[in-house]
């Protein structure tokens, strides 16, 4: 049967976002408030929304879905709030603690701070129990599994009322029988907890890592499942042709069971679709290298992909916790419209990360808010129309924003206008060093990319951020902020499939062992994606080393096709990783010896794309011409007359010269003197610098 | 102060520049390092420094490096004085240069703008050989400096762009491990090499002139801030003595005395120590800034970003040259930025408390651990490397909250990461037993000092050598606002040694070989704590034993709580009674 729909619900802080696509390419969004305390709660309140609109019932809309697919926040605002289940560890005798030593670090930018508090434990010290056994660093048994200490853990787990185990062994990725009966025994005596195997969930080397991403996982296990229940059930109940996809940190779709068994792969889900919508949107132009950069109202996220291919993040720290598992890279800062300017004790200007919120708000909101925030600098600068935003439904005061500037301005001895140009230079400054975090530090060149806006705040400040980071092409679809729910709908299914492999990569054996275990990890992908309903046709397989010269402790990932391992093809991916170490830190040592320590296999199910979007029918610039305004594009704050645009007026090939504000439903475009937006008839605008092309 | 204008958002746009590149720097060293003691541990710094030569920026690593990089920048510019040149790269260790101790190995380059020297950017990393009679460079047997290391005064290894093969490989020819340490060298040029790209593009995008003077307003501010703090403290002479045990040179315990004299917004710190002796332990006087530095920041508690400027306030005399904390040659020195630079930094934290009792927060574990070396029979190479992981302890509580748990040495100050014990047991034969906190090794305080960690280790396939530094194996951390501990062997750091089926605790720096079977166990002192203990909710106390943290008899000597091990229960008029018993008479208590 032919269906009409694909739903894309994105659960955020404070909206769910609802993208409906039609087979005709059209895309409609909604929003509903969210219901962090019963997520559900919102999904039917979104669905009522759309029926209203459409004039049919839940039902019917879920019925004529070939896709339905949820991005939740359930696992994230648990690890936030610390409200997930009571959960158990079991590991090593001897290594109860590695969860707690962290490594003995301190997090940078605290070193002298005497109020900082350590991390809270997801597993208190009573309950991180060792059992007796080891496996040495060669794969050998040091000491053979002691199954009554781990059934004595199982009483003590069931008199304490753990509903989640996590069992992480020390080497249980070179030996997993230890694990694997350590959990059989917990199943066996505890069969209503869910239960973590270390070496299933991340089967890579660092303990620490390890334990800490399995504790994580066991900890949001019971929250997921429950979740992911209710969801399955209530669009099953509804009709649903197929099961709920649900979005994943690691930017793709995963079925419902599975992510119950592998909760942490869903905590930072919400902003990892947008590298695979700013694809989508670049697309027309004939880039792959993409930045996509989504300012919101207290916070900026970043991710970078080149060449089609998106950072990753393994092995980092998140929210506190240790998580090993591949996340989408998404750099978070807190820059956004409600971002403060203060004066810092040593006398310095600076902007975020706190932020006014939602209440009060900024300044200009005139709820109340004091503080400058970047809005309010906005506002000042003539960016924002001072009748309001959303259509004149949020209406702006610019005398309390300008109230609320002079208390940076005096100190300062600038003039409020300077001073607003000011926080607008500092916060794109903050964004431009939160860019060089996904790009320099990765080994790119950020003049390489397009700059890809999503969000609600992000385009006013667009065109100065592509100045700052020397990047001549800017993309900003005109449903920018609503463009992380669109990148859900069109993502495919993507599962990890990891094992280690510590081995020198000089000796046939190593080939043969090495292209053995990449077989398996594919057939393990594939077994997977095909019980998901993929045919072979529909599967794409990706294979990544992670390598390093001999005594080093850091790894380069080296992403490399799916041919057999020999003695020429290993010869290409040396150089692979030789180039990449000189990318990334300026030198290579190509007379050393190189050595592998992980190897994954990413396996995708490809999902069928909902049609194109196509803009509908408009007119030229000169039509959509709406007046002028004054606005600021200089720190000694002259104010120029510039043109105001209605968005909503503009076709497919309209030209818009800067200095220039085009002012959409839900965003505010501010093209700076020197740069030109041209309106794409897939409803983007392409903003380039002048001369660059 | 500087009389150029200043465009205030120029300046923290420059400001974020400068962090940036620091930023960058730093992670260029930490992943491609060799040495496990950099890359895992973090045991490096990076900074910046103008033409002058004054620290522009330094990185939020290590303290032990926090000061003596200004010393020994200075001291390397003026060894070649107008011989600097585009294209130099210069390296460094020597403490009789201004470096700390011999095993760190500082990197300089000097960066170049339109034919003028404009900054240098430096990193400085603890490699895992250094040359000399014991692997890893601590050799608690030397008398002189001679017999510790390979010396390496400021000496050019790269002149105009043209790499010196000659002399590389002179001090390379020195050093065990060879490819390691090559690896290392080429991580710290690598730094140098981002640091100084990033610098150029700033000075290309804001201008020179506009740069220089934001920077010397950074500076100026930095002054500023670390004056008001200062300006804070009453007027007057404050003093701190702190105690050196003897870790078997038997030449006996030594007192380090500081001497803090506030005047206005200036601060002059005076340092008496004893004569310098022919053991490990002393300090030349690049290590004993960084000493007197961060018992300053454990009074300062400032936030980043940190430059020369904070220092201006604060004039050092360490004491007349030939003392323990102003050593001069041939004073053997290995040890000295844990042992005596936790001591010294005691003793101006003691100072700081005296004239803040409110905001000083109470010591930090003091450093002890084990270097080990021997033969990799599965890669037939020679392995050798500091054990960071034995040196993590606890730290020490502050007047809002306990201390946190395995975050020191007082000397790193949670900068330090011990590395993953897989990652260990990969790179060296070795099985690590165990990796935990310690039970009643916190200090007893109304607030709780963090717990130390063991850690125990058994060669995996043949004979490891392990030799033992440090200090804090008799004399537990320095507590604050009147906390004491009762049970003090708990506390203190010591080792235990199974080997051939014999136990034995050892206190002292010693070098023993162990065989697979054997084992070690290192175990690092817990924080200080701060307030009276017996003022500690009853409840934090159980909870405390509820974690294993707190045994029922340390629960009941040093808390004066007496709690149930069975069932937690605490006994409320048994707990009345210890407490009321010891009312009033913390005089009793002090020893």
């Amino acid at each position: 049967m032919r269906t009409k729909y694909r739903l894309g619900i994105d659960a955020g802080g404070t909206f769910t976002d609802f993208v409906l696509a039609e087979d005709t390419g059209q895309a409609r969004l909604y929003k509903a408030l969210s219901t962090p305390d019963n997520p559900t709660r919102a999904i039917k309140e979104g669905l009522k929304l759309i029926g209203q609109d459409l004039g049919l019932s839940a039902s019917e809309i879920v019925r004529e879905c070939d896709l339905c697919i949820n991005g939740t926040t359930v696992g994230l605002n648990a690890l936030i709030q610390h409200k997930g289940g009571k959960t158990g560890l079991i590991c090593t005798a001897g290594h109860e603690d590695s969860i707690e030593i962290r490594l003995g670090h301190k997090e940078d930018g605290y070193r002298y701070d005497a109020e900082y508090p350590p991390a809270k434990m997801l597993v208190p010290r009573r309950l991180r129990r060792g059992v007796r056994e080891r496996i040495r660093s060669d794969g050998q048994v040091h000491t053979p599994l002691n199954e009554e200490d781990v059934a004595a853990t199982c009483e003590l787990f069931l008199r304490e009322g753990i509903e989640s185990v996590a069992v992480s062994l020390v080497w249980s990725v070179l030996d997993q029988s230890h694990e694997r009966r350590a959990g059989e025994i917990v199943r066996k005596m505890m069969p209503d907890a869910a239960v973590t195997l270390g070496s299933e969930l991340y089967p890579q080397v660092r303990e620490y890592t390890r334990t800490s991403t399995s504790v994580v996982n066991a900890y949001l296990a019971p929250i997921m499942r429950a979740y992911v229940e209710a969801v399955d059930g209530y669009f099953r109940a509804l009709g649903a042709q197929h099961p709920v996809r649900y979005f994943q940190s690691n930017g793709g779709l995963s079925e419902g069971a599975a992510l119950s068994d592998r909760s942490v792969y869903a905590i930072n889900s919400g902003p990892a679709s947008a590298p695979r919508a700013g694809l989508y949107v670049a697309e027309p132009f004939g880039t792959k290298n993409v930045i996509t950069v989504d300012m919101g109202g207290t916070s900026f996220d970043i991710t970078l992909t080149k060449d089609g291919q998106t950072n990753l993040n393994k092995n980092i720290d998140f929210l506190r916790y240790r998580i090993g598992v591949p996340m989408i890279q998404v750099e978070t800062l807190g820059a956004g419209g409600g971002s403060i300017g203060w004066i810092d004790p040593m006398g310095l200007l600076q902007v975020g990360p706190q932020s006014a919120g939602a209440v009060p708000g900024p300044a200009c909101y005139g709820q109340g808010g004091e503080e400058p925030t970047v809005s309010d600098a906005n506002l000042v600068l003539g960016y924002l129309n001072p009748e309001g935003l959303i259509g004149g439904r949020l209406p702006l005061d610019r005398s309390c924003a300008k109230a609320a500037l002079r208390r940076i301005a005096e100190p300062l001895g600038l003039s409020i206008e300077r001073a607003a140009y000011g926080m607008f230079t500092i916060v794109n400054s903050n964004m431009a060093a939160g860019i060089r975090r996904v790009s320099v530090e990765r080994g790119y060149d950020p003049r390489d990319f397009v700059l890809v806006g999503a969000g609600g705040a992000t385009a006013a400040h667009i065109t100065a951020l592509a100045r700052e980071m020397g990047i001549d092409t800017v993309i900003l679809p005109k449903l920018a902020s609503g463009l992380c729910a669109f990148g859900q709908i069109i993502s495919d299914v993507k599962y990890n499939v990891m094992a280690t492999a510590p081995m020198r990569l000089d000796t046939a054996e190593a080939y043969a062992r090495l292209d053995a275990l990449f077989a398996e990890l594919e057939a393990k992908g594939r077994r997977q994606l095909e019980a998901d309903g993929f045919g072979p046709d529909r599967i794409r397989i990706e294979r990544s080393i992670e390598m390093r010269y001999v005594g080093q402790v850091h790894e380069c990932t080296v992403e490399i096709g799916s041919f057999p391992i020999g003695g020429e093809s290993a010869e290409h991916i040396k150089d692979a990783f030789h180039r990449r170490h000189e990318q990334l830190f300026t030198y290579s040592e190509r007379h050393n010896t190189v050595e592998v320590v992980n190897i994954e296999v990413t396996a995708y199910g490809l999902v069928e794309k909902p049609a194109a979007p196509q803009l509908a029918e408009g007119r030229d610039s000169a039509a959509a011409r709406k007046g002028m305004r004054d606005a600021i594009f200089s720190a000694d704050g002259t104010a120029v007359s510039t043109q105001v645009y209605d968005g909503a007026i503009l076709g497919a090939g309209a030209v818009v010269a800067g200095p220039a504000i085009i002012e959409e439903e839900t965003t505010t475009i501010v093209i700076e003197p020197g740069w030109t937006a041209a309106l794409h008839e897939s409803g983007a605008y392409r903003i380039t610098r002048d001369g660059a092309l | 102060m500087t009389t150029r204008t200043v465009d205030p958002i120029t300046l923290s746009v420059v400001r974020g520049v400068l962090e940036t590149t620091q930023r960058e720097m730093t992670l260029a060293l930490e992943k491609t390092a060799r040495s496990s003691v950099f890359n895992l541990a973090h045991d490096y710094s990076t900074a910046l420094f103008n033409a002058t030569p004054e620290m522009i920026l330094q990185g939020q690593d290590i303290p032990i490096h926090l000061g003596s990089l200004v010393p020994a920048m200075k001291a390397v510019a003026a060894y070649f004085g107008d011989d600097i040149q585009e294209g130099d790269l210069i390296l460094h260790n020597d403490p009789a240069w201004g470096g700390s101790h011999a095993i760190d190995v500082c990197m300089y380059k000097p960066v170049f703008h339109d034919g003028r020297l404009m900054y240098w950017t430096v990193c400085k990393g603890h490699l895992t050989d250094i040359g000399g009679p014991v692997p890893a460079g601590y050799n608690p047997n030397a008398t002189e400096i001679y017999a510790e290391c390979l010396r390496i005064p400021p000496v050019k290894i790269v002149e105009r762009g043209r790499p010196r093969q000659d002399v590389l490989n002179l001090i390379l020819t020195n050093m065990r491990a060879r490819r390691d340490q090559e690896g290392d060298f080429n991580a710290l040029i690598g730094a140098c090499q981002v640091g100084e790209r990033n610098l150029l593009a700033m000075l290309e995008k804001y201008g020179v002139e506009q740069v220089e003077a934001c920077i010397d307003k950074l500076l100026d501010m930095a002054e500023t801030h670390m004056r008001s703090l200062i300006a804070e403290v009453p007027d007057g002479t404050y003093s701190g003595t702190a105690i050196l045990e003897d870790a078997g040179h038997g030449f006996g315990d030594f007192e380090i005395t500081a001497t803090v004299t506030i005047t206005g917004d200036d601060c002059h710190i005076k340092i008496d120590s004893p004569p310098q002796i022919p053991y490990f332990i002393n300090s030349y006087e690049g290590n004993s800034h960084s000493g007197v530095y961060l018992g300053l920041m454990m009074f300062a508690q400032l936030p980043p970003p940190y430059n020369e400027g904070l220092y201006r306030c604060v004039s050092v005399d360490f004491g007349p040259k030939g003392t323990l904390c102003n050593a001069k040659e041939p004073a053997p020195h290995m040890n000295c930025t844990t042992t005596p630079m936790e001591t010294l930094t005691d003793a101006v934290r003691l100072a700081f408390e005296q004239a803040m009792p409110s905001k000083v927060a109470a010591s930090w574990g003091h450093a002890n651990g084990l270097n080990i070396a021997g033969w990799d029979k599965r890669h037939d190479e020679e392995y050798v490397t500091m054990v960071l992981a034995t040196i993590i302890s606890g730290a020490g509580a502050t007047p809002s909250q306990d201390g946190w748990h395995a975050c020191g040495p007082e000397c790193c100050f949670g900068a330090l990461t011990s590395g993953d014990i897989e990652l260990l047991e990969h790179a060296y034969p070795i099985v690590i037993h165990r990796y935990s906190l310690m039970t009643d090794s916190g200090g007893a305080g109304k607030f709780r000092g963090g717990s130390g960690t063991a850690w125990e280790v058994e060669p995996l396939n043949g004979e490891m050598t392990f030799i033992t530094f440090g200090e804090g194996r008799r004399i537990p951390a320095m507590g604050a606002a009147g906390a004491k501990s009762e049970m003090v062997d708990a506390k203190v750091g010591r080792i235990e040694l199974v080997k051939g089926g014999e136990r034995k605790v050892i206190r002292t720096n010693v070098i023993e070989t162990l065989k697979p079977g054997d084992r070690v166990t290192n175990m690092n002192p817990g924080g200080g704590g701060y307030g009276d203990p017996f003022e500690r909710p009853v409840e934090w106390v159980v909870e405390d034993m509820r974690n294993g943290l707190v045994s029922a008899e340390g629960a009941r000597a040093d808390y004066g709580v007496a709690i149930d091990p069975a069932t937690f229960a605490v006994d409320e008029g048994e707990t009345r009674t210890l407490r009321a018993g010891r009312v009033g008479g913390m005089s009793q208590r002090e020893t």
